[in-house]
């Protein structure tokens, strides 16, 4: 079996982003987990930045007195 | 034969087993020593004990024959052993929730779930392995625990799904009757999916969290995982209803009374056909299409349905993980985080306490108006229906979370992010096995409005009348 690949094959490859296909990008000591877990973090802030909410939204968390 | 019961008592149902023991067939505390001995022998291969109880079970068993010797019966939930996932308390007990730095805890009062299924006589033999604290930093690995990864019953190379993984392995294999498992985010209805038992993940606040593991107050939800969704009904109606020490708790209590639903054929169930045709493993369409068939068959009024548009994913992991963070802040400031097994959700876990304010508090706006895009889109439709994962469950040596295939996802989202929807909302759902791909089960969830899970558990009555999915077995 052949493990050249081909310049069509590299092309497929390089186009179809891992988080598209689901694959888990697997960062290799405790460092890199960190700063994977907080660019996380940011980029679920950047999400919910730009979410747009009415100014009467309130949260949902109810306290009972 | 084992300890003076039949073989066959192994994957009874609840009703089935309760009659059993009034017609004097066996007797209580055989049938606990069966069981326990059985949870105990093959619990460990699949790496779902926890704890065994044997010991109080056997007690209470001879407490329980002794009110069925005068004929003092309590309900079908009498003499029924059962399994608690690890998250909840058992007075003198260790209580781990999963996860080395918490191996040797023990608290000095019992889960309220717990205690609520003794009244009418259930009989706990074991404690059942989960997640390393349900997963809330999100964890990489199946073997993301201090009990090793759960291996699928039906096949070991294969993960049981987490975190309620013991409480789905201990059902499908028959250590226990029913179990108790506990859903945050997936965790009754993943397990309860792979293994091919019946789950239900109540409204949030119906079932009391006292003396359960807190990873996040506004989603945390206890439910059981039994044979049928007529066993679930009988569970929820024991564990649900008012607790002044929850404070999540919605003051209201259950009756199973699936006979006064609606009747099927006046109840509208909303799917996406994407969810099949597209998103599904493609060995797994056959199994969906035909449940699906079967659910039509049933008389239902099927109509096209559509989520309401939100970043579920992030609203989940920021909310989920900030109220972790919160709860397990000593846990990770005092460097114990550094104990869990899974580097990932040691690594969620600290990123966590990060969080700023202004994130989760958007999320929880946020989530407000989702429940209300919820409240507006089950007015028009009673249930809704989808996979409960697209496929079946994946090798134990798979990452968590990845695709179970390569190709690219589908534009329409259709109803494939109902878990993390239906639990941002607080929804109740019941996850139905549906058939096999490849060998291994596959289910089907409903989904409904708040507090209608008579109506979830009629229809799913109803499918399991026409199949028989939920009484197959794996050989163990």
């Amino acid at each position: 079996m052949s493990t050249r690949v081909t310049r069509r094959e590299l092309a497929v490859a390089l186009a179809v982003p891992a988080a598209l296909l689901g694959q888990a990008v697997v960062p290799q000591n405790p460092d890199e987990e960190l700063k994977a877990a907080r660019d996380q973090v940011r980029q679920n802030g950047e999400t919910l930045a730009k979410f747009a909410i009415p100014v009467t939204s309130e949260p949902a968390v109810h306290f009972k007195a | 034969m084992a300890a003076s019961v039949p073989e066959d008592v192994f994957f009874s149902s609840i009703t089935e087993l309760n009659q059993r023991l009034k017609n004097r067939e066996f007797k209580t505390h055989d049938l606990a020593k069966a069981f326990s001995e059985r949870l105990q022998r093959l619990g460990p291969g699949y790496n779902a004990l926890a704890l065994s109880l044997e010991k109080q079970a056997l007690k209470f068993a001879k407490d329980v024959d002794d009110d069925l010797k005068v004929e003092r019966y309590r309900g079908p939930l009498q003499g029924i052993p059962f399994g608690a996932k690890d998250l909840l308390s058992y007075a003198g007990q260790p209580t781990a929730w999963g996860a080395k730095p918490y191996a040797t805890q023990v608290f000095d009062y019992t889960a309220t779930a717990i205690t609520k299924l003794a009244k009418p006589g259930a009989v706990l033999i074991g404690k059942l392995a989960m997640v390393e604290l349900a997963g809330g930093g999100g964890y990489r690995m199946a073997g993301a625990s201090i009990s090793g990864p759960g291996l699928n019953p039906w096949d070991k190379t294969r993960w049981s799904g987490g975190s309620s993984s013991g409480s789905g392995i201990a059902v499908a294999a028959g250590l226990v009757t029913f179990a108790l498992g506990s859903e945050t985010s997936g965790s009754i209805l993943t397990p309860s999916a792979f293994c091919g038992v019946t789950g239900l993940r109540p409204t949030y606040g119906l079932v009391s969290r006292r003396g359960a593991m807190a990873l996040s107050w506004s989603m945390d939800k206890i439910g059981p995982m039994c044979r049928s969704a007529e066993d679930c009904g009988i569970v929820l109606q024991a564990i649900a209803g008012s607790d002044g020490e929850d404070p999540g708790s919605a003051g209201k209590g259950f009756y199973f009374a699936p006979q006064y639903t609606r009747g099927i054929k006046e109840i509208r169930v909303g799917l996406a056909t994407v969810d099949v045709d597209e998103w599904a493993d493609p060995s797994a369409r056959p199994a969906f299409n035909q449940a699906l068939d079967v659910i039509r068959s049933l008389g239902v009024q099927v109509t096209a349905a559509k989520l309401p548009d939100f970043p579920y994913g992030v609203l989940t992991n920021t909310i989920i993980t900030a109220e972790g963070a919160s709860a397990f802040q000593k846990l990770i400031e005092s460097g114990e985080v550094d104990q869990l097994a899974d580097p990932k959700q040691i690594a969620g876990l600290k990123a966590g306490l990060e969080i700023p304010a202004k994130d989760y508090i958007k999320a929880m706006r946020i989530r407000s108006m989702l429940q209300q895009a919820f409240h507006e889109l089950l007015a028009d439709v009673d249930v809704l229906i989808t996979p409960t994962r697209p496929g079946p469950a994946p090798l134990i040596s798979q990452p968590v979370g990845t695709a179970l295939y390569d190709r690219p996802q589908p534009k329409d989202r259709g109803l494939t992010q109902l878990i993390p929807a239906g639990n941002l909302a607080g929804l109740p759902a019941l996850s139905l096995p549906c058939g096999f791909a490849d060998g291994l089960p596959v289910a089907i969830s409903l989904v409904g409005r708040p507090f209608s899970e008579n109506t979830l558990l009629s229809l799913g009555r109803e499918f399991q009348k026409a199949t028989d999915w939920h009484r197959r077995h794996p050989p163990t």
